[in-house]
C-alpha cells in the first residue's frame, strides 16, 4: 500500500467569521445590530497561537492508573466462576492429526472441559488444534499437558529457497508463490541503468520480525448462560469482536458488549477476535461461565503475528547530479502462509525508468498481519541502502544525493534540519565511507518515510455537560497506548474553555459511541474531528441556554477561563458552575461526526542515526538518532514525541537485534520467547531528538505508523557510513558486520 | 511422531515447566514440594520464619503473605508463583504486576521482597511466607478510587513526562527504578539504565522513563 504525500498547506488560514443580525438593546430600545461572530458553519481547530490545551505537553488522562497499577486490561480481568482455558498448538509446520484424546485430561483436578478447534490437518506451525478450560490457571495448564496429540509429521517448507523449488511439498492450494505484480518497463529501466554513469546492484533482505505486545492476544469471555455477554478483548478495534463472540454463543450481537479499556500494545497485530477468542466464546458456551483465555508468550511468537520478511534484488543508475535514472527490483514477500506485503519501489524517491516485480513465497508459518506501517521499513531499507551505495559510487553527499531526488520541499527542511541535529555538516566523511583502520568508527546515516495519516467517517461521540459542571466526553474508540483518551477529553477541554482535568473520557465500549479500528493511522484524523464536532455543537447549545441569561445573542456567548462571559465589554460573566446550574435535569448533551477539514493526509519524516562500530568486536552501539515529523496540529506534545520516540526504537531494534530464527529442517521456531527473541532495552536506548515540524499548519493526521520507518535503514547506513560494511541482511549483527569487513568469512 | 499421554511434544527445546522442576526436585512426593518447613500439612497455615527443617507440600496450601504491609491469607499450591498468587489468588486480586513472559525476561512483573529487586514469576508464593513483599500498587497512598490515589514522587514523574504509554510495562519500571532511587537518591543516567535493563518495553517509552527516574534523581540529590 502506497499513500500519497500531499504537499504541506503553508498558506495561512483565514479566520472563518461573518456577520450576523441580532437584537441589541440600547438604552432600552430593542435595536437590530450586525456583529461579527465566528462562522457557524462549522468547528475550526482556530489559530494555533490561542490554543489554551490542544498542542502542548498534556498529562495522559490514564497516566495515574497506569503508573500506580491500577489500569485494569483485559489480562487483569477477573469475574465470579471465572475459568481459565489454554490453547494446545501444532508443534510441525504441517501435520495429519491421527489422535487427539482429553480422556487423561478428566483425571485431573480442576478440569472443566475442553473444544477441539482443528482435528483433521494443520498447516502452519503453531496452529491452534484445542482449548481446555480449568478451575486455575495451574488446572488449566495440566489439562493440556494431559492432551493426547498423536499426528503424522507432513513436508513442509519454512524458507524461501526451499518453497521456490520445483518439487517443494506445497504449502497451501494456492501454491508457494503468488503471481508477480509488475510495474514500469524492464527493458526501459535496465537501459537506463546501463547508460548511467554510476551504478549499484545487490541482494537485500529483512527478516521476519515480531510485534511482541506485552499484553499478548486474548480475551475474557464473560457469559454466565443468560441474555447478554460481556467480552474482554485486547484489541485495537472495541467494536470488531462483539458480533463474532456473540455467533459463537448464540445470543443477538446487540446482547454482548465488547470492551476495550486499556490494552497492552497490538501494533497491527490485533485486528478481529481472532482463534484464541472464538476459543473462549466456545468454552464459555460450553461451560456456562466466565472463560479467561490469554496466549502464552510462546503462544504469541508462533501464533501472534508477524511482519513478514521481504528478499529484494536491486538495481540501480545515477546521474552525474545524484539523480536516480534507473531502477529494477524483484522482490519476494515473506508472510508465511499469507502473501506478506512491501510498499511500492523504490520507496518515495523518484525515478525516470523504474521495474518492478514483486510476489509472494508461501511457508507452513503464520501469516503475516499487517505491523506498523505494513511493507514500508522493508522498501525503505533495501531503496535507501542502494541509493546510499550510489551516492558513494558518484561521490556525492549523502543528503544532497536525497533531496536531488525529491520533489516534495518538505523533505528538504527536514533533511537538512536532521542533518545539522545529528551533526553531518561537521562530519569527516560525507561522501566516501570511513575505513575500518580504528577501533571505533563513528558514522551517519539518513533515510525519510511517508505515510497518509488521514481518516474517514465513522466515529460517533457525544460530549455532555451536567447540572453540576461535569462533563463527558464519550465514544467507544480504543487506546493503544496512543493517547487516544486524552484527547478525547482534551478537545472539548479547548472547545469549552475548560481545563483538561474538568473533562472525563469514557471509551473502550460497545455501548458508547461507534468508532474505527486503530490501523494504519487512521484513528486520530477519525476520531479528533468528530470529538472537536461534538464539542463545538454542544458548546453552540450550551450558548443558546446561557444567551439570556448573560443578555447577549448565542454568538456573543464566550467560554473561556473556566468560565462564561458575553464579549461585549463590560458584559456579565459566569463561573462554569454557576452556568452549568442553568441546565435543565437532564443536562445537555451533544453528537458529533468527522468533518474532513478539520483533518489532513499525508505526512512527511526523515531521520538521521549516528552509530559507533567496534571494528574488533563487530558490536555496533547506537549513540543519536533524530527525526523531523509532521503531524498536522499536534493534539498533544509528549504524546506525540513518546510515538516517534517508539517508533525509532522498534526501527533500532528491526536494525540490529529482531528476527524470527526458524530451524528449517526441524520444523521450529528457535526463538519464540523474550531472552531469544531481543528487543531494545535500557542499554541499547541512544540520545533521541524529536523534532516536531511545526511548519505545517494542516488539521490533526495520525502520525502512528511513519517513525518507525525510516530508522532501520538509517542505521545500517550509518554502519556503512563509519566503517565501509554494507549490511545488506538485517538484523546488523556483530558477526555480520564483521564479514562485510572480510575479518572472518 | 507422537506424544506421550500427558507430554504433548514441545519440539526439540523442551520447555521446562515449574512442574518439572519441582518433580525432579521434590523427593518425597512425586508431586510435591520439599521446602524449608513451614508447613507440615495441607491446608497448615504457618507464617514463622524457617527453622531449617525441610518439609513437603502438597495440594492447595494456606499461606499468610504480607503484601504492602498488610497480611493477606491466601490458598496456592505449591508451585503457584508469587506473581500468579497475587494476580489469581488473591481477593481483590492485585494485578498491578503484569505477566508478560512468565520466565524472568521482562521485567513486568517486578516487586521488591525483603529490599532486595524480585521478577515475581521466578518466585514461588510458599516461598514468600515471612518476607515483606512490596508491589506497584503499596507504592502510592490509596488503594481506592484510581485518581485520588496519591501517587509517590516518581509515578507524578512517570505522568508529567510522558514515561508510559499502552502501560503494560510501566509497573515493572516503576519498581525497578524505585529501588535504584531508594538506594542511591542520586542516581546517574547510567545507574537509571542499569537498574532497568532489564524491563521490556515495546512501545519504547524508554527515553521518557529515564526523563522521568533522573528528574526525581536530581531532587534526591539537592
Amino acid at each position: 500500500m502506497t499513500y500519497p504525500s500531499g504537499p504541506q498547506d503553508n498558506a495561512p488560514k483565514q479566520s472563518k467569521t461573518k456577520k450576523v443580525k441580532t437584537t441589541k438593546v440600547v438604552n432600552g430600545i430593542e435595536q437590530e445590530v450586525e456583529i461579527e461572530v465566528e462562522d457557524v458553519a462549522g468547528p475550526e481547530w482556530g489559530p494555533r497561537a490561542a490554543l489554551k490545551v490542544l498542542d502542548k505537553e498534556l498529562i495522559r488522562v490514564d497516566a495515574p492508573v497506569k503508573v500506580s497499577g491500577r489500569a485494569v486490561y483485559t489480562h487483569d480481568v477477573r469475574v465470579p466462576g471465572m475459568a481459565w482455558a489454554r490453547l494446545l498448538l501444532a508443534p510441525q509446520p504441517a501435520t495429519k492429526i491421527t489422535k487427539l484424546d482429553f480422556s487423561a485430561c478428566s483425571k485431573v483436578p480442576g478440569y472443566l472441559g475442553h473444544v477441539v478447534i482443528e482435528a483433521e490437518e494443520t498447516r502452519w506451525l503453531g496452529q491452534p488444534v484445542a482449548a481446555v478450560a480449568g478451575a486455575t490457571s495451574e488446572a488449566a495448564e495440566d489439562a493440556l499437558r494431559a492432551i493426547v496429540l498423536e499426528y503424522e509429521a507432513l513436508p513442509f517448507v519454512l524458507d524461501r529457497d526451499s518453497a521456490l523449488k520445483p518439487d517443494a511439498p506445497k504449502v497451501s492450494r494456492r501454491g508457494n508463490q503468488s503471481k508477480p505484480q509488475t510495474r514500469g518497463d524492464e527493458a526501459k529501466a535496465k537501459a537506463a541503468i546501463e547508460a548511467a554513469p554510476h551504478k549499484a546492484s545487490g541482494t537485500y533482505s529483512v527478516p521476519v520480525v515480531h510485534h511482541a505486545c506485552l499484553e499478548t492476544h486474548g480475551a475474557v469471555v464473560d457469559w454466565r448462560g443468560g441474555e447478554e455477554a460481556t467480552v474482554y478483548c485486547s484489541s485495537q478495534h472495541t467494536f470488531g469482536f462483539a458480533g463474532d463472540a456473540a455467533k459463537t454463543l448464540d445470543l443477538k450481537s446487540s446482547a454482548v458488549t465488547g470492551i476495550v479499556e486499556h490494552m497492552g500494545g497490538g501494533f497491527g497485530s490485533k485486528f478481529g477476535f481472532g482463534q484464541e477468542g472464538d476459543a473462549a466464546a466456545k468454552l464459555s458456551k460450553l461451560l456456562q461461565r466466565p472463560v479467561h483465555l490469554m496466549l502464552t508468550r510462546k503462544d504469541e511468537f508462533l501464533m501472534g503475528g508477524n511482519r513478514s520478511g521481504s528478499h529484494l534484488e536491486l538495481a540501480g543508475g545515477m546521474d552525474a547530479n545524484g539523480a536516480l535514472v534507473g531502477f529494477t527490483a524483484r522482490a519476494h514477500k515473506q508472510g508465511g502462509i499469507g502473501d506478506g506485503s512491501l510498499s511500492g519501489l523504490p520507496y518515495i524517491y523518484k525515478c525516470a525508468e523504474a521495474w518492478t516485480e514483486v510476489s509472494g513465497v508461501r511457508t507452513n508459518m503464520d501469516s503475516s498481519r499487517a505491523m506498523r506501517a505494513p511493507g514500508h521499513p522493508q522498501a525503505s531499507f533495501a531503496t535507501e541502502s542502494l541509493l546510499d551505495e550510489l551516492a558513494y559510487a558518484a561521490g556525492l553527499d549523502l543528503v544532497a544525493v536525497r533531496k536531488a531526488n525529491l520533489e516534495d520541499k518538505v523533505w528538504h527542511r527536514q533533511l537538512d534540519r536532521v542533518a545539522k541535529e545529528i551533526g553531518w555538516f561537521e562530519h569527516p566523511h560525507r561522501t566516501q565511507p570511513g575505513n575500518a583502520k580504528a577501533e571505533l568508527c563513528t558514522g551517519i546515516g539518513f533515510a525519510i518515510s511517508r505515510w497518509g495519516g488521514g481518516g474517514g467517517p465513522a466515529c460517533e461521540v457525544e460530549v455532555a455537560i451536567e447540572r453540576d459542571g461535569s462533563v463527558t466526553s464519550s465514544v467507544g474508540s480504543q487506546d493503544l497506548g496512543t493517547g487516544v483518551r486524552t484527547y478525547v477529553a482534551a478537545i472539548p477541554a479547548e472547545e469549552l474553555g475548560l481545563p483538561l482535568s474538568a473533562v472525563v473520557a469514557r471509551i473502550g465500549s460497545t455501548r458508547l459511541g461507534n468508532a474505527n479500528g486503530s490501523g494504519g493511522s487512521v484513528t486520530t484524523a477519525s476520531l479528533a474531528p468528530a470529538v472537536k464536532d461534538a464539542a463545538y455543537n454542544a458548546r453552540r447549545a450550551f450558548a443558546e441556554v446561557l444567551a439570556p441569561l448573560l443578555g447577549c445573542a448565542a454568538a456573543e456567548v464566550q467560554f473561556a477561563d473556566g468560565g462564561v462571559q458575553t464579549s461585549a465589554p463590560g458584559g456579565k460573566r459566569l463561573t462554569w458552575k454557576q452556568a452549568c446550574a442553568a441546565l435543565p435535569e437532564a443536562g445537555l448533551r451533544a453528537k458529533g461526526v468527522w468533518a474532513a477539514h478539520l483533518q489532513g493526509n499525508g505526512i512527511h519524516g526523515a531521520q538521521a542515526a549516528k552509530v559507533e562500530v567496534d571494528t574488533l568486536t563487530g558490536r555496533v552501539r547506537v549513540l543519536h538518532m533524530v527525526c523531523m515529523q509532521d503531524v498536522g496540529l499536534c493534539l498533544n506534545r509528549a504524546a506525540t514525541r513518546s510515538q516517534i520516540n517508539g517508533g525509532m526504537v522498534q526501527a533500532l531494534g528491526y536494525a540490529l537485534l529482531e528476527e524470527r530464527v526458524v530451524d528449517t529442517a526441524l520444523g521450529l521456531q528457535l526463538n519464540p520467547c523474550l531472552e531469544d527473541y531481543k528487543l531494545p532495552h535500557s542499554l541499547e536506548i541512544p540520545k533521541m531528538t524529536v523534532i516536531l515540524d511545526d511548519e505545517d499548519t494542516r488539521g490533526v493526521i495520525g502520525v502512528s505508523e511513519a517513525p518507525i520507518v525510516p530508522g532501520g535503514a538509517a542505521i545500517a547506513n550509518a554502519i556503512h557510513n563509519a566503517c565501509g560494511a554494507r549490511i545488506r541482511s538485517l538484523p546488523c549483527t556483530p558477526d555480520k558486520v564483521l564479514i562485510a569487513l572480510g575479518k572472518v568469512s | 511422531m507422537s506424544s506421550q499421554p500427558g507430554h504433548p511434544p514441545e519440539g526439540l527445546f523442551p520447555e521446562p515447566t515449574r512442574r518439572d522442576v519441582l518433580r525432579t526436585s521434590a523427593t518425597a512426593a512425586a508431586t510435591g514440594m520439599v521446602v524449608p518447613a513451614m508447613v507440615s500439612a495441607q491446608q497448615t497455615q504457618a507464617t514463622a520464619p524457617s527453622t531449617g527443617a525441610m518439609e513437603t507440600l502438597q495440594g492447595e496450601v494456606a499461606v499468610e503473605l504480607n503484601v504492602n504491609g498488610k497480611n493477606m491469607a491466601l490458598k496456592v499450591e505449591p508451585r503457584t508463583t508469587l506473581l500468579d498468587a497475587l494476580r489469581n489468588r488473591a481477593n481483590p486480586p492485585l494485578t498491578g504486576a503484569k505477566l508478560v513472559c512468565d520466565r524472568g525476561n521482562c521485567g513486568a512483573c517486578t516487586m521488591i521482597v525483603d529490599d532486595k529487586l524480585v521478577y515475581a514469576c521466578l518466585q514461588l508464593a510458599v516461598d514468600m511466607r515471612g518476607k515483606r513483599i512490596r508491589t506497584v500498587e503499596g507504592l502510592s497512598s490509596s488503594e481506592g478510587a484510581s485518581n485520588t490515589a496519591q501517587l509517590s514522587p516518581l509515578q507524578q514523574s512517570f505522568c508529567e513526562h510522558d514515561a508510559s504509554m499502552c502501560g503494560f510495562c510501566t509497573s515493572g519500571f516503576v519498581m525497578a527504578i524505585t529501588h535504584c532511587l531508594e538506594r542511591k537518591p542520586d542516581a546517574s543516567l547510567d545507574d537509571i539504565k542499569s537498574a532497568c535493563a532489564g524491563n521490556a518495553c515495546r512501545c519504547g517509552t524508554q527515553p521518557h522513563i529515564f526523563e522521568a527516574a533522573l528528574a526525581i534523581a536530581k531532587g534526591g540529590a539537592k
